[in-house]
């Protein structure tokens, strides 16, 4: 079968929405939904003032970041190279959703499932073309075949240079735009205006730049909301996930520093927290699901390119250790601790840092795509993993505590360094504005109870705790606290920050 | 005949594509296999799961383009899945706009009215009991038989919004007897068609936009207006080739962005426009001499405006150019604020495409301002300077583009003159002065026994809605109010019996439309009857639609059948013939026998087309839904005219053929009232002779373009008789724009919505449902209205609240909303659809408020999409404060307002609307003395040649 792709002719586009409505009537797409819609822009002063339509959609990409993340293969490329899906399959994960540099894919209120445009393969296969080429009045839709030199629509995009829409991103969009206007395919040239849109409601979720200023060339005038897909729960599982694989690798520290013999605190305790963790990680990860009961399909019919599924073994992995870690505390075999050392703390960097992978299979979210997430997470996992130390130094005496403070120190403090790297950085404009977002925008007070609450306070007060070294004050506890609250405010400023910059 | 593609001849051309190169695929299903159609399920992909399916035509109800559609039957289920474009259809071609698929929604409304309903208490006070239709016909009919037998035919009325039918209705009232048709016309195209009619008698341009080389646009036929679809279509395949396509329009529609030049000029100066472009062609030479020498009736403008001058075509230029002697552009820029330069470049890009310059004007300016009817009437000028009057690339008149067979249904002769719709005082009226019924009524002009709405919201789609309810809430003014309507409307609210009619595949209609340089018919059918037939089911006699209609929901067709046979069961009134089948006298015509007959017998090529496909003309008509008549559309006028047709004429001193016994040679004498049989258009002149030639010419008194227009002349508006720019109620000079006056355009739509008829789908209502005020940022900051605050917006009769919008889109000076908002309902759990708001009605006196208590939100209901309702905005009813301005001689609602426009005040809200009715009948005082009442000529009522539906006997024309 040859491969397909849309030719969007904005340059006869009347910005009908007759497209929209025949996606809608073909695909019982429920409302707050769509798998394809027009959005307008002005540009220009009266006199000078013109409206431009296009019509966005999936850009049926030829390396497509979707694909990649499913972790069920539920999206999958068809045979004539559309990129399809199957309801059966998805288990509502919403990487998706962020891997997409389009906003092309929602998930279905009736199913709880991912769904976009699918290129009307259903009718493809009887021989028809897509709902919303047969309706156009204008013919502005147009299927290209690329594997037939004589394909009209073809001919146009080679003739005439065509762009598609976020070329930096490397998808090779199949979908071309004719005539279009630079800042309709550029989401971050206009805004919508603060007095809305022409002829709906705006929502929080109508995609805008979170700042007005600079380089905005026009307003958005009419276009469609898309929802965010990750939210407290992802950031959330961060942080949980941050203790778990914390505790351990300071766990298997204290083996490499001689301190194996300790069975319970060095062998009990810190693999209990992990745990404890670990399975508090697990349940935000399948609760986030909007299809919770097809967890397993993970496992089951998992997509190894997607760092889901590795990071869902390297969870599975960790946990096995974690319980030849509890065997041996049971056992009292120091000798078993100290084999299974250097594997855990390898296990338990990886179930830190796989996250850096994953989120950096989310093409949409170039905030979380930087060289940095990955020391930062391990960074903050020797922090996360000092907190739950100091925690649990309440409870039992913990080994080596001005060992783990001065650790923790320089954990947040190299913490601090990489975010302050993150945000001085040179950024591209979708970075610039996602970092406006979170340090000055809507993430602000998020971001700030991070740094200070989760950073500077807990250094104050465990520098004081070292040079103070008393068991009366549990200052060091506090700064525990402080740093799981800190970073659990600054992993979901990341979060929603990274979600914030408009794909369409 | 023409090689252009765009018209269509029989068979000649499919829009089907060809698969081999097209990735191998189609655009719709094989004709011959719509009976049995397999298409896999979507939601059931990537697995194969079958559907199969019936295809059946039908023809869309939402605008009145009446574009082609074809219902999807799932022959499992036995429901509609979804329509499709037909691509049988000659001016829809297989597509749509987005209210086409939209039907599915408003079959499927789960608030939809499913059964006739009677109402139980007060009038307005929500309270119904649901009927029979056995009921409701046998009380209706009783009713209006009474009113026959007593005589007081003028007190039924049916009162239509747009028909999407040619002629059925009239049929009926005919077949009653009675002049009871009232239409939306002056709310809507008065002042188009008559300036259009002024020129060449048609008074509908049918515009060549596919052949075109100039596109010259006063209206936004790319998103909205007749016929949207078909013209978008047109008007980009023109522009693709490299036509040149200008729009005027104070905003920045759509279309105005599509155009190549958007001309904003001020509302109402836009004959200026088209006269200062008119003597630019003058003086630039730029113009068809010998097209202006055969085809105009320039002698009579010479003889009558110039007498200094000879008689002579060489005297026409200079008289012109005489006349047209202030239009300069550096005059027409202070007017209209468009660049003197972009006028001269225009003027230059008009003047090199001579016969192929195609315009159009329906609402827009025309309908916004007084004495908008010469935004057509000037904007023809170019048409009739440029000789592009029915050529390939110019603009036609609708008739040469219609086709509307004769109905077998049959007539008889309407003997006298209704004035409730026709009132003396506006003789030249295009066409019935519906706005003006409830002032008349409160005059005590006449009152109504039954009257009927049909498919018609006129407290919400006209001005001075509040005194409609006045009218409506009072029982001696209107006796028994009747809402035929798909669904809860403003008006239906105050109805005493609500009865469902089909939406477009629910119901039989046939419609016709200029759309484009050719002919065609289009047939509404209710699909699931048609299915059941399909499926094997007889359809007998006996069996009515709404047996397998949605609920109890009808059509009209039968229903009038049926309710004449109740008006007359025993024929005694003479009315019961005019309702009997002709090949079972004594018994009620079918659907099937009355299109059956108009198919085998009045559609030239159809019984032939029908026989290759060897089916009837009606069963080729239900499987294919549209047929193009075979046509040539070009220069009809020019067609020659065997002397053998018109040797019982008189031909008179300027080469007119005057037939006897027509209106042509009526001379006011008892016998010419007596003798003088009506067309339907022109005089009955049948012919002119051109340079020795005997042709076909245009339906006017003159048979030719009638630069002068002695009909206006005659009847009391000589200073109009030629193009000439009448400013405007709203002229921009007359305003304090230092102050906080300012022009409000409220008359424009959008793609997605149409009137009050699309509130019933979900999905329109998703993409739309919000009209803030359109203001420029200048003004904005002028008049102290802060970015997404509220406005009040005084009028004469009262104010409303609404939220500004901030764009550059607008000429500074005009703000402007659109019409589709604003909708609302009492009861809290009736007529929600997807974009009513709640409304408290509180009145004291002559004083009423509406305010808006609960916006649209999530509810629960059949359709799980209620409660995903994200939007809550559903606009401000503004046309409440509008007071009724007809133009003295259209009759034209002049929709655009001299307003005020401030920030809200302290305990304004959104959607507020306060109307003071009092001063509603001041302005209808104040409007109702700018006109010249008739008689006219031979003591007339109206001039004998004009168009109107249902025209009386020439007796009934003399006012006495």
């Amino acid at each position: 079968m040859t491969r397909l792709g849309f030719l969007l002719d904005s340059e006869t586009c009347i910005g009908c929405h007759a497209c929209t409505v025949a996606c809608k009537s073909e695909h019982d797409v429920p409302l707050g939904v769509n798998r394809t819609w027009v959005k307008y822009i002005e540009t220009g002063e009266f006199p000078d003032t013109t409206r431009h339509f296009s019509v966005m959609r999936c850009n049926q990409c030829e390396d497509a970041p979707c694909m990649e993340i499913c972790p069920t293969s539920a999206l999958f490329r068809a045979s004539n190279g559309v990129v399809d899906f199957d309801d059966n399959n998805c288990i509502g994960c919403k990487g998706c959703m962020n891997a997409c540099p389009y906003d092309a894919i929602y998930i279905n209120p009736e199913t709880n499932t991912a769904n976009k445009c699918n290129f009307c393969n259903h009718r493809i296969e009887v021989g028809l073309e897509p709902s919303c080429v047969v309706v156009c009045p204008t013919h502005s839709i147009k299927v290209i075949d690329f594997d037939d030199a004589d394909n009209d629509a073809r001919r146009i995009v080679d003739r005439e240079d065509l762009p598609v829409r976020s070329p930096e991103q490397g998808t090779v969009p199949k979908v071309f735009y004719r005539g279009a206007n630079e800042a309709s395919l550029d989401p971050l040239l206009t805004a919508i205006p603060d007095d809305g849109l022409i002829w709906a409601d705006v929502t929080l979720q109508h995609p805008t730049p979170p700042t007005r200023e600079p380089d905005l060339v026009g307003r958005t005038t009419y276009t469609t909301a898309h929802a965010t897909a990750w939210k407290t729960k992802v950031s959330g599982y961060l942080v949980t996930k941050a203790v778990a694989a914390g505790i351990m690798l300071l766990a298997a520290l204290m083996v490499l520093l001689g301190e194996a013999d300790q069975i319970t605190t060095v062998g009990f305790v810190p693999a209990a927290i992990a745990v404890f963790f670990v399975s508090v990680t697990g349940a935000l990860l399948v609760a986030d699901l909007k299809k919770p009961s097809r967890f397993l399909l993970v496992l089951t019919q998992g997509n190894w390119s997607s760092w889901l599924v590795r990071g869902a073994y390297i969870l599975g992995l960790y946990a096995i250790l974690l319980g030849g870690w509890l065997l041996a505390a049971l056992l009292e075999s120091p000798q078993m601790l100290k084999i299974l050392a250097l594997p855990i703390a390898v296990v338990a960097a990886s179930t830190a840092g796989y996250t850096a992978f994953l989120f950096a299979q989310c093409e949409g979210r170039d905030l979380w795509q930087s060289q940095l997430l990955l020391p930062t997470l391990l960074v903050q996992a020797v922090a996360a993993g000092g907190s739950g130390w100091f925690i649990a130094d309440l409870f039992v005496d913990m080994p080596e505590l001005q060992v783990v403070r001065g650790i923790t120190i320089a954990a947040l403090v190299a913490n601090g360094l990489l975010v302050v790297l993150e945000i001085s950085g040179d950024h591209s404009r979708h970075v610039a504005l996602a970092v406006h977002s979170m340090t000055q925008g809507d993430q602000r007070t998020l971001f700030l109870t991070g740094m200070v609450g989760g950073l500077v306070l807990p250094v104050i007060l465990l520098a004081i705790s070292m040079i103070v070294d008393s068991q009366a004050l549990p200052l060091s506890c506090v700064a525990g606290v402080l740093i799981l609250g800190g970073m659990w405010a600054y992993e979901d400023s990341y979060v929603q920050a990274g979600q914030s910059v408009p794909l369409s | 005949m023409s090689n252009s593609d765009d018209s269509r001849y029989l068979d000649e051309e499919s829009f089907y594509k060809d698969a081999t190169s097209n990735a191998g695929l189609t655009n719709y299903p094989p004709h011959d296999q719509w009976h049995d159609w397999t298409e896999l399920d979507a939601k059931a992909w990537p697995r194969r799961v079958e559907r199969h399916f019936r295809l059946i035509p039908t023809t869309c109800f939402n605008c009145e383009a009446a574009c082609g559609l074809v219902a999807y039957v799932d022959r499992e289920t036995g429901e509609v899945a979804k329509f499709e474009g037909n691509p049988e259809h000659p001016a829809s071609r297989g597509r749509n706009c987005a209210k086409g698929p939209a039907t599915l929604n408003q079959v499927n409304d789960p608030e939809r009215i499913l059964f006739p309903l009677k109402r139980v208490g007060e009038r307005g006070g929500g309270e119904w009991e649901r009927i029979t239709w056995e009921q409701a016909l046998d009380e209706i009919g009783a009713r209006i038989r009474t009113a026959l037998v007593e005589d007081r035919r003028d007190e039924i009325m049916y009162h239509v919004g747009r028909p999407g039918e040619d002629g059925y209705t009239e049929r009926v009232l005919q077949g009653w007897g009675i002049d009871g048709h009232n239409s939306h016309t002056n709310i809507c195209s008065s002042n188009a068609r008559i300036g259009y009619q002024s020129w060449m008698g048609h008074d509908r341009p049918s515009s060549d936009y596919a052949n075109a080389e100039v596109i010259f646009l006063i209206s936004s036929h790319l998103e909205a207006g007749h016929y949207f679809n078909p013209h978008a279509q047109r008007i980009i395949e023109a522009q693709e080739r490299g036509a040149t396509v200008i729009c005027v329009d104070p905003r920045l529609s759509n279309t105005g962005s599509k155009a190549d030049h958007w001309l904003p000029a001020w509302p109402g100066t836009e004959p200026f426009l088209l006269l200062a472009l008119a003597k630019l062609l003058l003086e630039n030479g730029t113009w068809e001499r010998e097209f202006m020498r055969r085809w105009t009736n320039w002698e009579t403008y010479l003889a009558e405006t110039r007498p200094d001058l000879d008689i002579e075509f060489e005297s026409l230029e200079r008289a012109l150019l005489d006349q047209y002697a202030e239009y300069t552009p550096e005059r027409a820029e202070y007017i209209t604020g468009v660049p003197a330069e972009e006028i001269r470049e225009i003027a230059s890009i008009i003047g090199a495409h001579p016969t192929k310059f195609a315009s159009h004007n329906w609402r827009a300016a025309g309908a916004g301002n007084l004495g908008g009817w010469q935004t057509a009437r000037c904007l023809f000028f170019l048409n009739v300077l440029t000789g592009s009057v029915g050529t390939e690339g110019g603009t036609s008149g609708n008739g040469w583009n219609k086709f509307k067979p004769h109905a077998p249904l049959g007539t008889q002769k309407i003997e006298h003159w209704n004035e409730m719709s026709w009132p003396r005082e506006y003789p030249l009226s295009y066409h019935e002065m519906s706005i003006l019924l409830p002032h008349f009524l409160n005059e005590r002009r006449g009152k109504l026994d039954t009257y009927f709405t049909r498919v018609y919201n006129p407290v919400w789609t006209n001005p001075d809605g509040f005194s409609w309810m006045e009218a409506l809430l009072d029982p001696s003014k209107v006796e028994c109010h009747v809402a035929l309507t798909p669904t809860w409307s403003e008006t239906a609210i105050f109805a005493d019996y609500v009865l469902p009619m089909g939406v477009g595949s629910e119901r039989h209609d046939l419609a016709s439309f200029e759309t484009h340089a050719g002919r065609w018919i289009g047939f509404r059918q209710p699909v699931m009857r048609r299915f059941a037939e399909l499926e094997g089911k007889s359809i007998g006699k006996d069996s009515r639609t709404h047996e397998f209609n949605p609920g109890e929901v009808w059509e009209e067709n039968e229903f009038w059948i049926d309710l004449s046979w109740r008006i007359d069961p025993d024929g005694e009134l003479g009315i019961r013939e005019h309702f009997e089948s002709r090949s079972e006298p004594g018994q009620p015509m079918t659907v099937d026998e009355y299109y059956g007959l108009i198919f085998s017998e009045e559609v030239p090529g159809l019984s032939e087309a029908a026989a290759a496909a060897d089916q009837t003309p009606l069963e080729f008509m239900r499987d294919r839904g549209a047929f193009a008549i075979p046509t040539d559309p070009y220069v009809p006028y020019e067609r020659t005219v065997d002397p053998a047709s018109v040797q019982d004429c008189l031909r008179d001193e300027t080469g007119v053929f005057r037939k006897p016994g027509t209106a042509g040679v009526f001379d006011g004498s008892p016998e010419s009232f007596a003798e003088t049989v009506l067309a339907p258009l022109g005089d009955g002149s049948p012919a002119v002779e051109i340079d020795g030639e005997i042709k076909e010419g245009f339906p006017t008194p003159s048979k030719k373009l009638e630069l002068y227009s002695t009909t206006l002349a005659e009847w009391g508006w000589p200073e109009y008789a030629t193009p000439t720019w009448i400013p405007s109620h709203v002229h921009w000079e007359d305003l304090d724009l230092e102050g906080d006056e300012r022009i409000l355009l409220p008359t424009f739509r959008i793609p997605t919505l149409i009137h009050t008829r699309s509130a019933n789908s979900k999905w329109l209502n998703e993409i739309s449902h919000r009209h803030p005020l359109w203001i420029h940022p200048e003004d904005a900051e002028k008049l102290e209205i802060g970015v997404n605050e509220l406005v009040r917006i005084t009028t004469r009769l009262g104010h409303f609240v609404i939220q500004a919008w901030r764009t550059e889109g607008i000429r500074p000076g005009v703000v402007a909303a659109s019409h589709h908002m604003g909708r609302w309902r009492m009861g809290k759990e009736q007529g929600r659809s997807w974009g009513n708001a709640q409304a408290d009605i509180e009145n004291d006196g002559s004083t009423w408020k509406l305010s808006r208590s609960e916006g649209m939100g999530p509810y629960r209901s059949e359709d799980p999409d209620s409660e995903r309702i994200w939007w809550n905005d559903t606009g401000v009813h503004q046309n409440l404060t509008f007071a009724v301005q007809p133009d003295p001689i259209s009759g034209m609602q002049c929709w655009h307002q001299r307003v005020r426009v401030t920030p809200a005040e302290e305990g304004d809200s959104f959607g507020d609307v306060v109307v003071d009715t009092a001063k509603s009948r001041a302005a209808y005082s104040e409007w109702l003395a700018k006109t010249r009442p008739a008689p006219g000529p031979h003591g007339l009522r109206r001039p004998l040649w004009y168009a109107r539906p249902l025209k009386p006997t020439a007796e009934a024309y003399r006012l006495s």
